[in-house]
């Protein structure tokens, strides 16, 4: 008994000792796309890497998008954090403050022809407090409208590049021409919220580009800005569309864009990648304008280093080489840089596979002239303060003043 | 020595994945605990205390989780007995319509509310072009606060019904055939034979079967997880969906945790309270 007890603590511990060898040479990075296309090219950036680093292996873990975050955190609080994460805009704030992340600005600057300044200050914001920096960005992707050119034909409407380049693409033709689309293109829709959440997790995704247009924001500066006039204007006419002209996909309704049934979407451009499937002719423009000008929207994401981890220097070397000027050129197809040499560059325009330069010009001015989505470090505290009074919004006979005032009641504490 | 090796692989599962985590649940509902920056510290009572007397949206969340409860109980214990003493004898096609009913028990949870989200779209639903043929405008189903309620109950019973139909029919098929036939020849009519035979007999599985649901309906969460993410207007957000908030999305495990031995103490003070009526019943 005696033999067996201890023949079985002996293969345990030689187990262990094997397998935390193994890891040493490995690090491990949590991503939250599963596209094949993205996956290729990562591992193709994993395995340059190996020209400084022979010994090293960098492996991607896929975590579906929408619980992304929650088990980022989990693995976090069991101990077993990831070398390297992407991180979501609205996740970084809550994980910096919380002491989890690794200052990589030394390693940074200190790499070969790194070129640290070429990011954008801007796009830095999120990522850089004084000297510390806690991130990359990765990915500093503006919201883009993505229209269904066959539904714009079929309606015989002059399609939203078209009009972008004749001024005219702004937030009321916009209402005009998803009114008509509706029109032309009957049980379709002109118009559906960002991946069809507009209504639920991505809420403010949908409220934020009409109130930027106006010259408003949801918050900031710790200040609700729902209920601003500008802001007020936006939700009113987006509100007018559901209820009114009926041109915008309304809550409890699927109208995919992506299958078809609506003529336009806000997405970004690593979504390009499904449009090859789509099986219909399709454009990307920047979102209408307004009164307060051109106002783009940036999701951002970063890349990060966990403190905890063992490998940290390493991890902190292989961003480096990732964020590199020839790497960020590579992953730009789908993550736009905030590298401002490569944003200027005429590959990063012309180079697209999938999305022609008249578009990429779009995308490459709305990185130029946009701004991030906001954050927070209490973010999901904030979407569930706010989810109950928006719903009370997107009712056919709601107050739509009082909803409006309901919600900045709700999340100013939060903020 | 051996005797405990043989109960071990139970044993052992059982502390690591029940026992150890009821108590540290306990512990944890004393404490202010942030998951992200893993600072825990000691707070006594001062979570249940926030919970019970000061958070409005608690009670809001406990009258939820009793509707919920209240729809799905009696719906749930009715359609299931019925549905049993349809297919608690043997004719032709029994075992095929048993299956149907039992069918979506084992279908997995989330495709269920995925595919009755879908038919509960608003304008474009199913359910509600099948209302229009016969000229009922149908509600927006999972945009309003009271018929979503409504909805996830009715698709919950649905799904759940077939384990309770089961358990009856199994009762019903244990009671011997000659009460009947003894009642018929007194000459009982078949209402009479049901409220005075087969009703009292079926006593300690209704009790049985009255529990399990009621404890089920409070933790429901699968399904307004999919269907409505407790939504509309905060409509149908029930304890366990409110705790998984707190837990999972906020990250105050130790509030989470209060709520949670919260809710063990409703559920278990419903199941005494049913005991005891049940036995104040029999005597």
């Amino acid at each position: 008994m005696k033999a067996a007890l201890a023949g079985i603590a002996v293969s345990a511990l030689a187990l262990c000792a094997l397998s935390s060898q193994a890891l040493s040479q490995e690090l491990r990075m949590t991503v939250w796309t599963g596209s094949e296309a993205h996956l290729k090219m990562l591992n193709g950036i994993a395995e340059s890497f190996k020209t400084k680093h022979p010994d090293v292996t960098v492996k991607f873990e896929t975590v579906p998008v929408n619980d992304y975050t929650q088990k980022l955190t989990f693995q976090v609080a069991g101990g077993n954090a990831p070398d390297i994460a992407w991180m979501m805009e609205d996740a970084a704030p809550a994980f910096e403050n919380a002491g989890l992340l690794m200052d990589i600005g030394p390693t940074l600057k200190a790499a070969q022809g790194y070129d640290f300044a070429d990011f954008s200050q801007p796009a830095m914001a999120l990522w850089q407090k004084g000297e510390t920096v806690y991130g990359v960005p990765f990915s500093t992707s503006p919201f883009m409208i993505y229209y269904n050119k066959d539904m714009f034909d079929k309606a015989g409407l002059e399609d939203p590049l078209a009009l972008a380049a004749k001024g005219e693409w702004t937030m009321d033709k916009f209402q005009e021409v998803s009114k008509e689309l509706k029109e032309a293109n009957p049980g379709k829709w002109g118009f559906e919220f960002k991946d069809g959440e507009g209504y639920a997790s991505r809420m403010t995704h949908a409220f934020l580009p009409p109130i930027r247009a106006y010259g408003g924001d949801i918050w900031s500066n710790g200040e609700c800005g729902f209920d601003k006039p500008e802001a007020v204007k936006a939700i009113k006419q987006l509100h007018d569309m559901v209820f009114k002209d009926k041109s915008i996909v309304p809550p409890g309704e699927q109208g995919d864009y992506f299958s078809g049934n609506s003529a336009m979407t806000v997405n970004q451009i690593s979504r390009a990648s499904k449009m090859a499937e789509a099986g219909f002719k399709w454009g990307i423009a920047p979102l209408p304008s307004g009164p307060g000008g051109e106002a783009p929207v940036i999701g951002q994401a970063g890349l990060v280093v966990f403190d905890a981890g063992k490998n940290k220097e390493i991890a902190a070397e292989f961003i480096a080489h990732m964020t590199d000027k020839e790497n960020v050129a590579t992953m730009a197809q789908f993550f736009p840089p905030a590298r401002k040499s490569v944003l200027e560059s005429d590959a990063f325009i012309n180079g697209n596979k999938l999305v022609p330069a008249e578009m990429m010009k779009g995308v490459a001015d709305a990185i130029a002239n946009g701004r991030v989505h906001p954050a927070h470090e209490k973010a999901p505290q904030i979407l569930a303060a706010m989810a109950p009074r928006v719903d009370a919004l997107w009712k056919a006979d709601a107050d739509v003043d009082a909803a409006i005032k309901s919600i900045c009641a709700a999340i100013q504490p939060q903020l | 020595m051996e005797a405990w090796l043989f109960v071990s692989p139970s044993a052992v599962g059982f502390l690591i994945f029940f026992l150890g985590p009821l108590c540290a649940v306990v512990y944890f509902s004393m404490t202010e605990w942030n998951l992200l920056t893993q600072q825990a510290a000691f707070v006594g009572l001062a979570n249940f205390e926030d919970a019970l007397l000061e958070n409005p949206d608690f009670w809001h969340v406990v009258r939820n989780s009793v509707i919920f409860a209240l729809g799905l109980v009696p719906l749930n214990m009715a359609l299931a007995l019925t549905l049993a003493l349809a297919l608690s004898r043997p004719f032709f096609g029994v075992v095929f319509f048993r299956t149907v009913f039992f069918a979506p028990v084992v279908t997995s949870a989330i495709a269920w509310a995925i595919v009755w989200k879908f038919l509960l779209q608003g304008e474009g639903g199913f359910i509600n072009q099948m209302l229009a043929i016969v000229g009922i405008s149908g509600p927006n189903w999972l945009r309003e606060p009271n018929w979503a309620m409504a909805a996830v109950i009715v698709t919950r019973v649905i799904k759940m019904v077939g384990l309770n139909m089961i358990l009856y029919i199994a009762a019903l098929q244990a009671i011997p055939r000659d009460y009947e036939a003894a009642a018929r020849l007194e000459g009982a009519s078949r209402w009479q034979i049901f409220r005075m035979i087969i009703w009292p007999l079926l006593a300690p599985t209704t009790l049985i079967i009255m529990v399990i649901t009621t404890i089920g309906s409070f933790k429901v969460f699968d399904h307004i997880y999919q269907m409505t993410g407790g939504g509309p207007e905060n409509g149908t957000l029930v304890l366990a969906f409110y705790i998984y908030q707190q837990g999972f999305k906020f990250f105050n495990i130790g509030y989470a945790s209060a709520l949670a031995m919260i809710m063990f103490v409703i559920v278990m003070m419903l199941t005494i309270v049913q005991v005891m009526l049940r036995r104040k019943g029999a005597e």
